[in-house]
């Protein structure tokens, strides 16, 4: 679920944006929205299904979002799991503990390093090859596929 | 009169400036100290969802920047993790 930029490079950027070459400006329009997703998507190869949130920021609004929160909606459609704000309250850890609880403990299949291809959309500033971290919401999704 | 204003200011612009020093601290430099209060306080809410609210329904764009969805059309069997978050 992507919202507005924590970071950009016009607003409050931070050393490690530089450092780790994530440099964009906050988008202003959803074009833009939509062309650091894909980077994002591209630089990770994140696999999960991606949601943009529209410029009226209305899915930041309804669930508090900004900048990074956790939520696990149950069945019914209610919020099951609500994590603190980002980023010192964001803990996938507790996610993966209420899904654990919910269906058992998984084995987890080690983590690989990730070969990044350099991101070619227009709101790239620079081209980067370096191994992605890997993606939490990736690792908590496998809890859920056993039983 | 006039030193007590004088005096009731110094100790209100000590403790101003204390309070930016603790805020560089926890920040890690004035200008993040700065960022922040500039940039993401006013963007940061608690918000009022809560443990067995009903999940707020919202529309979002797909990543092929064209097709759109909603939140609840997710909702299926299974319990559905919503990771927000940005690149920066």
């Amino acid at each position: 679920m992507y919202v507005r930029e924590a970071h950009p490079t016009d607003e409050w950027q931070m050393k490690s944006n530089v450092k780790d070459d994530v440099c964009y400006a906050q988008p202003k329009t959803l074009g833009q929205r939509v062309a650091i997703a894909k980077d994002f998507s591209a630089r990770f190869k994140f696999l999960l299904p991606f949601g943009i949130d529209d410029m009226s920021n209305a899915a930041d609004n309804a669930y508090a979002a900004w900048p990074e929160r956790l939520y696990v909606i149950d069945e019914t459609g209610h919020v099951a799991y609500r994590g603190g704000m980002g980023p010192f309250n964001y803990k996938p850890a507790e996610v993966r503990e209420w899904l654990t609880a919910r269906y058992g403990a998984v084995k987890h299949e080690p983590a690989s390093a990730v070969a990044t291809p350099p991101s070619t959309g227009s709101a790239a500033t620079s081209s980067s090859s370096r191994p992605a971290p890997a993606t939490t919401a990736a690792a908590l999704t496998r809890a859920t596929s056993t039983k | 009169m006039k030193r007590f204003l004088k005096w009731f200011g110094g100790i209100l612009g000590l403790l101003l400036l204390a309070a930016f020093g603790v805020l560089c601290y926890m920040a890690g430099s004035p200008k993040d100290a700065y960022g922040m209060v500039r940039y993401a306080l006013p963007h940061m809410h608690r918000g009022t969802l809560k443990v067995g609210s009903d999940a707020p329904d919202a529309r979002l764009l797909a990543l092929d920047g064209s097709s759109h969805f909603h939140i609840r059309e997710r909702i299926s069997a299974r319990p559905l993790v919503l990771v927000f978050g940005s690149f920066t």
